[in-house]
């Protein structure tokens, strides 16, 4: 049977919804793991506190922000899906019938950059990324709202030929910019080289990758490695007030490019709200976060 | 550590300002001043400039940067849905003045205040609080009553908002009124260490290439 408009219209609000109760399971066991080793007082009871924030969230259904961000979405179409109906619109069409029936209201965060305007609608909001998976006859779609913690701090220098040194020492750079500002601990994420948007939607992808997951390229592997451990060696903390943990997880990915080399850093901040599922022809709905 | 903290009474008295240190914890219990909206905050400036009372007082008080959904109950009053933290650094320019001129005794939010602002805090006898991120249920629930809501023109966060709460936090003393400030201390001790950080990276690329 085809994904219907009316399907993705329906999973595009209650993934939003979903994303703005809870935190998902990996980071919830990463925050766990950073309490146990954690060293410093002060930095213990914010993780506790965190930790309980984002229980009591799941546990009586409130937003565990009070900054929903803005509706940002990654749709996969398998090639050999079957679709019926406007997908493109059936997004868009999805938050605004959330926004409509929403309990608790959400907050007026879409902006006119021109302006500084706040509402629910605005020029290419929700903000979408398309992509395909070769064979596949799903559609797979991907919530990460977006706001001050989870997107302000990003930032993409172009390099020429830069050797691994100057690559890390610029995420360095980008993670003292940030500082304390972004609700540490945070999910960085990497990209390098490609093109400009390339490096930029290579490294917000990489925060979606599950926090405690191994990359399968070993260098990618030990750059991740070596960097989370450089990145809580700054010692700014959990919500920047000082401790061992600043990062969760350091994911990184690359493209091939032609020598000049964009490295695209970002953060998504400690509630790394993110909610994905796919929709199947048959009809079913499985959801993965 | 304990899980005692010392509750504070707000507005907080300018004496007890003064007796938090940097890094201490503590919970706030009182009448609170939020908003966190950038035309609100220049608003409360332009009445500091023309001598103008705010709409809701603020003298000696506290004014956190706090978003709040409000929104009026159909049996009358008002009720807050939920409420958060924002970033106060992105405030930094205005928040020296509003400091000196209401002579407020707590500021806060989230990710500190720069070098200014805590100049002006020493000055007058002011601290700055850091909330948690991602706290809303747990703040939300600290809340007791809303007192007043000004500025009704502007979207729900935007509004100046007083509260009652109890058990607010713990909230943790960022900028003391004695010039300690955690995150500059943070941000200096970062830098320090950055050098040794770059050559540890450099050191594990190598070990990397021999292994």
């Amino acid at each position: 049977m085809p994904i219907t408009y009316q399907a993705v219209k329906s999973l595009s609000a209650q993934l939003y919804d979903w994303s703005l109760r809870a935190v998902p399971a990996d980071t919830l066991d990463g925050l766990a793991r950073a309490l146990a080793t954690e060293t410093h007082d002060g930095a213990r009871k914010v993780l506790q506190m965190m930790l309980g924030s984002a229980r009591k969230a799941e546990a009586e259904q409130r937003y565990v922000c009070s900054d929903a961000g803005v509706p940002v979405y990654h749709v996969t179409i398998g090639t050999a899906a079957r679709l019926e109906g406007d997908i493109k619109a059936a997004i868009s069409d999805g938050f605004d019938e959330l926004v409509a029936t929403i309990s608790p209201p959400l907050l007026k965060h879409v902006t006119n950059p021109l302006t500084n305007e706040r509402g629910y609608k605005g020029r290419d909001m929700p903000l979408v990324t398309w992509d395909v998976a070769g064979g596949a006859d799903w559609v797979e779609i991907l919530c990460q709202p977006k706001a001050l913690g989870s997107g302000r701090w990003a930032a993409l220098e172009t390099f020429s030929f830069p050797s691994l040194a100057e690559i890390e020492a610029y995420v360095m750079k980008v993670v003292m910019q940030a500082g304390s500002q972004h609700c540490p601990p945070v999910i960085i994420g990497v990209g390098i080289g490609g093109s400009f948007d390339v490096a930029a939607r290579i490294a917000s992808k990489a925060t979606m990758r599950a926090i405690g997951t191994t990359n399968p390229e070993p260098v990618l592997a030990a750059m991740e490695e070596r960097l989370l451990r450089a990145v809580n060696a700054t010692g700014f903390g959990p919500m920047g007030t000082g401790g061992d943990t600043t990062a969760l997880a350091v994911h990184v990915d690359y493209a091939s490019g032609h020598g000049y080399t964009p490295v695209a850093v970002c953060f998504n901040c400690w509630i790394n709200r993110r909610t994905r599922a796919r929709l199947h022809a048959d009809g079913s709905v499985e959801r993965f976060e | 550590m304990s899980d005692a903290f010392r509750t504070l009474r707000m507005p907080m008295s300018r004496e007890d300002a003064r007796s938090l240190r940097a890094g201490d914890m503590v919970l706030l219990e009182g009448e609170i001043v939020i908003t966190a909206g950038l035309p609100t905050i220049q608003r409360l400036v332009a009445c500091a400039e023309e001598g103008r009372d705010p709409p809701i007082a603020l003298a000696g008080g506290s004014l956190f940067h706090l978003g709040s959904y409000s929104q009026e109950m159909p049996a009358g009053g008002l009720e807050i849905l939920y409420m958060n933290p924002t970033t106060s650094t992105r405030f930094n320019p205005l928040m020296p003045r509003l400091i000196r001129h209401f002579g407020l005794t707590a500021v806060g939010g989230k990710g500190g205040l720069d070098t200014a602002c805590a100049a002006a805090m020493r000055e007058v006898g002011c601290v700055y609080l850091s909330f948690l991120g991602g706290g809303a249920p747990l703040h939300s629930a600290a809340i007791r009553a809303v007192r007043e809501v000004a500025y009704p023109d502007l979207v729900a966060h935007y509004r100046l908002v007083r509260l009652a709460v109890e058990g607010l936090g713990p909230v943790t003393v960022g900028i003391d009124a004695h010039g300690n400030s955690l995150f500059e201390t943070l941000q200096a001790q970062a830098r320090d260490r950055m050098e040794g950080i770059l050559a540890t990276l450099a050191a594990s690329r190598q070990d990397a290439k021999g292994g």
